[in-house]
């Protein structure tokens, strides 16, 4: 069978034939053994295909699972060696009492402990300090690597960012690499209401022609330039998209920031 | 924190053949099921790492058996996943060929009402085969095949997570992708030879 042809079976078998055409693939398939032959392969090759990615999820499950186990372990040896603790033999009432206080005691330590740290996270939690927790630099070598002699990369690789953001506003064409390094470099300046104008620059130019070059890239430091702009509100959907797209570059990222952290930064800011 | 899914057996069955909550029916069978499955493996001579791979394995056959309509509901969950992470152990420990006595104290510690699960047994180690070959694609091809087969997506939104530049140069990649998966199958001789059975 040509490859054409084995591209009409694809077609079939993932049912984007139509009508005539259906029936007289059927027919082919019926009476030609080759045809027959390549059509099981074919559909077992797309049964691997299940298979693997069903495989992928569940390892995906389990690696949660073992994290969660993991915690739960932790918090169990903690619990476990408490009750060792408020378990220890006592034989008089004197003893059961002085237990007793100790627990309150401990009890009232635990509670002050948390309390304390509760005000210190509500006070110390802002867009501002989350975005020093969270903001880490692109490194252009290590994602796109055509076009070294580019002005625009040569100075951003020697981190000149005054220069970036000058030959990216006189450049005759403007692209989205162009865009997105001078984003990154009004960052690095602190410049962040035009950072977040190239950022969305990019998106736009990507929704309007169907493309997607540093469409991920300018979505996570766009919601990183909101939070250092201090407003949470509008990174806080980015994020949840990026968190909720397992194939965007900066998932695992995202998933690693605390959510709550940035819901407590959202609540004062919204307060 | 999370709110915890939880399913009765009967749930659980109808989330992971509508397919909608899968991700969540996996998880939870983990919750549920895992500790008392891979202590039994520990107990019986397997590492822990050996407990995780073998559990894996049972997972994805049990969600196999159930998509294919073919789980019945007689034995119940737990019974069916000790069974096939049981057996798979079994196998593993035979080709191992370091199985003497404990083979014999796994033999006797199987419940007479255990369900036959050899067919699914077999059917993994056919799997697993399968797998391998799609392992040895390149990265985007799998990945192409992996949106389109098991995420469903259209070519559009293939566009979206893949730097191609229209549905066109998608599409011919993927019509590449899967007959070059079908030459690997047929150059395996083991997959080929068990496919011609199939065809027979």
């Amino acid at each position: 069978m040509t490859p054409e042809q084995k591209n009409v079976l694809i077609d079939h078998l993932d049912e984007s034939l139509r009508g005539k055409a259906t029936a007289t693939l059927e027919e082919v398939i019926g009476n030609d053994p080759e045809a027959e032959k390549e059509w099981n392969y074919l559909r077992l090759a797309v049964d691997a295909v299940k298979e693997a990615g069903l495989y992928q999820e569940v390892s995906a499950a389990r690696t949660a699972w073992k994290a969660e186990s993991g915690i739960a372990a932790t918090s169990a040896t903690a619990k476990s060696a408490a009750r060792t603790t408020t378990a220890a033999p006592t034989n008089t009432t004197a003893k059961v009492r002085s237990l007793y206080r100790v627990s309150l005691r401990a009890a009232a330590v635990i509670l002050i402990i948390a309390a304390s740290t509760a005000i210190y996270k509500y006070l110390s939690v802002s867009s501002g300090s989350l975005y020093d927790r969270y903001y880490s630099g692109y490194n252009l070598n290590t994602t796109r690597g055509a076009g070294d002699t580019d002005p625009v990369m040569e100075a951003y690789n020697a981190k000149d960012w005054t220069t970036v953001r000058q030959l990216a506003a006189t450049a005759k064409t403007r692209t989205n690499q162009t865009d997105f390094l001078a984003g990154m470099a009004c960052l690095e300046q602190k410049q962040y209401d035009e950072a977040i104008s190239h950022f969305e620059q990019i998106i736009a130019v990507n929704t309007h022609a169907g493309t997607d070059l540093y469409q991920d890239e300018a979505e996570y430091y766009l919601a990183i330039s909101w939070l250092a702009h201090r407003n949470v509100n509008e990174a806080m959907p980015i994020l949840e998209k990026i968190r909720a797209d397992r194939h965007h570059k900066y998932h695992e990222k995202v998933e690693k920031m605390s959510f709550f952290d940035l819901r407590l930064a959202q609540y004062k800011e919204n307060k | 924190m999370k709110a915890e899914v939880t399913y009765t057996d009967a749930e659980l069955i109808e989330a992971i053949s509508e397919g909608t909550e899968l991700n969540r029916a996996i998880q939870f069978i983990y919750r549920q099921h895992a500790e008392a499955t891979s202590s039994f493996i520990r107990h019986y001579g397997g590492s822990e790492q050996d407990a995780d791979d073998i559990f894996q394995d049972a997972v994805v056959a049990f969600i196999d058996v159930v998509k294919k309509g073919k789980f019945r509901m007689e034995s119940n969950v737990r019974t069916f996943l000790a069974s096939i992470a049981k057996n798979c152990w079994f196998n593993e420990l035979k080709k191992r060929e370091r199985a003497g006595n404990r083979n014999k104290q796994f033999e006797m510690s199987r419940p007479q009402d255990e369900p036959d699960v050899a067919e699914h047994i077999n059917e993994l180690e056919r799997k697993k085969q399968l797998r391998d070959l799609v392992d040895g694609l390149g990265e985007s091809c799998r990945k192409i095949l992996l949106l389109f087969y098991y995420e469903n997506m259209t070519m559009r939104e293939i566009l979206y997570h893949l730097p191609y530049e229209n549905e066109q140069v998608v599409r011919n990649k993927k019509y590449k992708c899967l007959q070059q998966l079908t030459v690997l199958i047929k150059d395996n001789p083991a997959v080929a030879r068990q496919m011609q059975e199939i065809i027979k």
